[in-house]
């Protein structure tokens, strides 16, 4: 059945010209938009609108399916023209776990988004090809359909964006597109899996980056102690120093945390989408060591401003912060308990934080009520795990 | 994008060529190497003395750390009040002590030597300290939680800065003289300490047995002050002969 809705779509896309192709293209491109709260950068996406039409379409081309947000969570915003379809989702899982995707077969996305550590690494700074390491602490991938920008400054404003990112980065997987993408024409399983997804055609990256971005927005987790106590009635979902922590959590007069890690009326991201100074990566002589969103905006109260992470599963993600400077989350609390670290952009919000000995021993118990429970299909695929062993 | 490779090195160009005669100039006018004060060893003498403390015997309350149990532990033994300090005898420590004039015109070097500041039993280790301007102050941290210093400064710029477990220490200067700045930290509001800062190096923090030397002064008449956290100031006319070694005493009176 689905086989052959997908010789229609594909038959119909055949039939146009390369013109009108562009004409229909053209607007979903144009708009992209995540249907959602956050306000889209529309001027990332038109990039491409002025170019010539492609060659093929890079739209998935099987039935589109949903993904059923969990409690506590909205529904998942998809791009139009990188809708969700069982074999673009099991394709990305694929090449998510895809060690070919690197120079030397070494690294995959798992090697920094490792599942066992909810998509992190547990190290301070991420270890990328021949051991280099970047600056920066690798967040987690879950939930990060969600946000309106990728990486801790921004620069990438979807998934399908950021993925190519990292494959091509020196001190990351350090290979090019051309030889990932020969790697993967090489196997004759992956040319099958692409023309399932996408129809005939060549693999491009843009297929890679699109499935890539097509199993990531699976990786969704809520239903969280707190959820359960907050928007499914479970008043006993949570202990009483969690719900004091969360109390504290949303004070304006005492954590003020909810001022940027936001909770919703019937949902929480725990991220308003932006970026702020709070004091973190300033050294020893006060001096900011990581511009952070400045080196996209070069708007100076943008300096050493990162996006405000989700705090859903923070328990399973240590260290924390852009630079993982800190170790705990407790740490994190007596970060913020002592006002960070001062700078001239520092953000006013962190100055009027007031927190007792109690407040922030339940706070850090209110943080470790957000591990949620995480989707089924999220590790490596059968057969990958038996490819990596060659 | 083609286009700014092209014209950066042209604009290169056409400012280096404007800049260049600004350039020479900004050379001709800027200031010569500082010259420092040389201190005759032949002639330099000494100020010593002892600070006492006139009054009913202050009974120093106990410090409750019972917020954070890992201070607790961390500092050996029963905290108490530090901010007046008086032995059996009636010696004062923690005074800080030094010339406030009498030294103008001279420039003294910036000695390379850190003044550290440790923050260890959640308690700033010395209390008191006396640092030169441009002089580095390193602030270590010994314990197993979290502080964030503060120190207050009104005439240079104040700062805080979070220093973890096992973080490494912070290097900070203070860039003008500034009696006395009040260090706290944010988190454990018992902390305390003050810093003096000096564009010359004679200075001196009593003991726990009043006792103070401040030593290599030049000969000259000067005015001393005595600094005590609560107690206020006093202060001295003291002439120092050639190679002389003046002893003198101050006396705080308790409320
Ligand atoms: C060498 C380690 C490493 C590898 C390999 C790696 N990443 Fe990352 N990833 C990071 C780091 C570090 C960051 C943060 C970088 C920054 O913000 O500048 C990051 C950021 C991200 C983000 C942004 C999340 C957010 O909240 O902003 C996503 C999504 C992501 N990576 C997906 C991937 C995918 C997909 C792959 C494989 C194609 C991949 N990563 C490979 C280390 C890695
Ligand atoms: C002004 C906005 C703002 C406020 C208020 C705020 N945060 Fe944050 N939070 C951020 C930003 C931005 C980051 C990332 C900073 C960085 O890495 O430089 C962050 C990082 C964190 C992290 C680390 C998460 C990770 O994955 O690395 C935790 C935990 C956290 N905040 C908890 C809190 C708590 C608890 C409070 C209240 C006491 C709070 N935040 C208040 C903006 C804020």
């Amino acid at each position: 059945m689905e086989g052959g809705q997908t010789a229609v779509i594909s038959a119909a896309t055949a039939l146009r010209t390369p013109r009108a192709q562009a004409q229909a293209t053209k607007p979903a491109r144009c708009k992209r938009v995540l249907h959602f709260v956050f306000p889209v950068i529309a001027a990332i996406a038109s990039a491409g609108c002025g170019q010539q039409a492609p060659p093929q379409s890079d739209r998935p081309i099987g039935k589109i399916i949903t993904i059923e947000a969990p409690l506590g969570l909205p529904p998942i915003p998809v791009p139009a023209d990188d809708p969700e379809t069982a074999e673009g989702v099991e394709l990305g899982r694929r090449l998510f776990y895809e060690r070919r995707l690197s120079a030397g077969n070494v690294l995959s996305c798992a090697s920094c988004h490792n599942p066992q550590l909810c998509f992190t690494d547990g190290q301070k700074h991420s270890t990328g090809f021949q051991g280099k390491t970047g600056t920066r602490n690798a967040p987690t991938v879950m939930n990060a359909a969600y946000f309106p920008y990728q990486f801790w400054d921004g620069r990438a404003a979807s998934l399908e964006d950021q993925a190519a990112g990292p494959i091509a980065n020196p001190v990351e997987m350090n290979q090019t597109h051309d030889i990932s993408v020969s790697k993967l024409n090489a196997d004759p399983s992956y040319r099958a899996a692409f023309e399932k997804a996408f129809g005939p055609g060549r693999i491009t990256i843009n297929r890679v980056e699109k499935a890539i971005a097509s199993f990531e927005r699976t990786l969704i987790s809520g239903d969280s102690p707190f959820d359960r106590y907050q928007f499914g009635g479970d008043k006993t979902a949570l202990s009483p120093a969690a719900i004091r922590g969360l109390a504290i959590f949303r004070d304006q007069s005492k954590g003020n945390c909810a001022a940027c890690h936001t909770i919703g009326q019937n949902y929480a991201l725990f991220t308003d989408g932006k970026f702020h100074n709070i004091g973190v990566g300033v050294d020893g002589e006060g001096n900011l060591v990581d511009q952070g969103r400045y080196s996209e905006t070069k708007l100076d109260p943008d300096r050493g401003a990162f996006k405000t992470p989700t705090l859903r599963n923070v328990a399973l993600t240590a260290p924390y912060m852009h630079d993982g400077s800190l170790k705990t989350l407790r740490d994190v609390v007596d970060f913020y308990a002592g006002g960070g670290n001062s700078n001239p952009y520092l953000d006013p919000k962190t100055r009027e934080i007031k927190l007792s000995a109690q407040d922030r021993a339940d706070l850090v118990e209110f943080l470790q009520s957000l591990t949620g429970k995480l989707p089924a299909d999220a590790g490596p695929p059968a057969e990958t795990r038996t490819e990596q062993s060659e | 994008m083609k286009l700014h490779t092209v014209f950066f090195p042209i604009c290169c160009v056409v400012f280096g060529s404007c800049s260049t005669p600004a350039h020479k100039e900004a050379k001709s006018d800027a200031a010569p190497a500082p010259v420092y004060f040389k201190i005759d060893p032949a002639t330099a003498g000494t100020l010593a003395g002892v600070v006492r403390f006139k009054g009913a015997k202050p009974h120093p309350k106990p410090v409750d750390m019972t917020s954070d149990p890992a201070c607790v532990d961390a500092h050996h033994g029963k905290p108490h009040d530090e901010s007046l300090v008086v032995d059996a005898k009636g010696d004062l420590a923690n005074v800080f002590i030094y010339v406030k004039s009498g030294l103008e015109g001279r420039k003294f070097e910036t000695p390379s030597d850190p003044v550290t500041i440790d923050q260890q039993g959640c308690w700033f280790e010395p209390r008191i300290a006396g640092i030169q301007v441009g002089q580095t102050l390193k602030v270590v941290n010994s314990d197993p939680v979290t502080h964030n210093i503060h120190p207050m400064a009104e005439v240079n710029r104040a700062w805080n800065h979070s220093q973890g477990a096992g973080d490494p220490p912070i290097s900070r200067k203070f860039l003008k003289p500034e009696i006395m700045i009040p260090v706290k930290c944010n988190i454990h509001s018992w902390m305390h300490a003050y810093i003096g800062v000096l564009d010359h190096p004679y200075f001196a923090v009593s003991g726990n047995d009043g006792k103070f030397r401040i030593s290599n002064l030049p000969p000259g008449d000067y005015v001393v002050e005595a600094w005590q956290e609560k107690l206020g100031t006093q202060q001295q006319k003291i002439t120092i002969p050639p190679s002389g070694a003046v002893e003198t005493a101050f006396t705080f009176k308790g409320e």
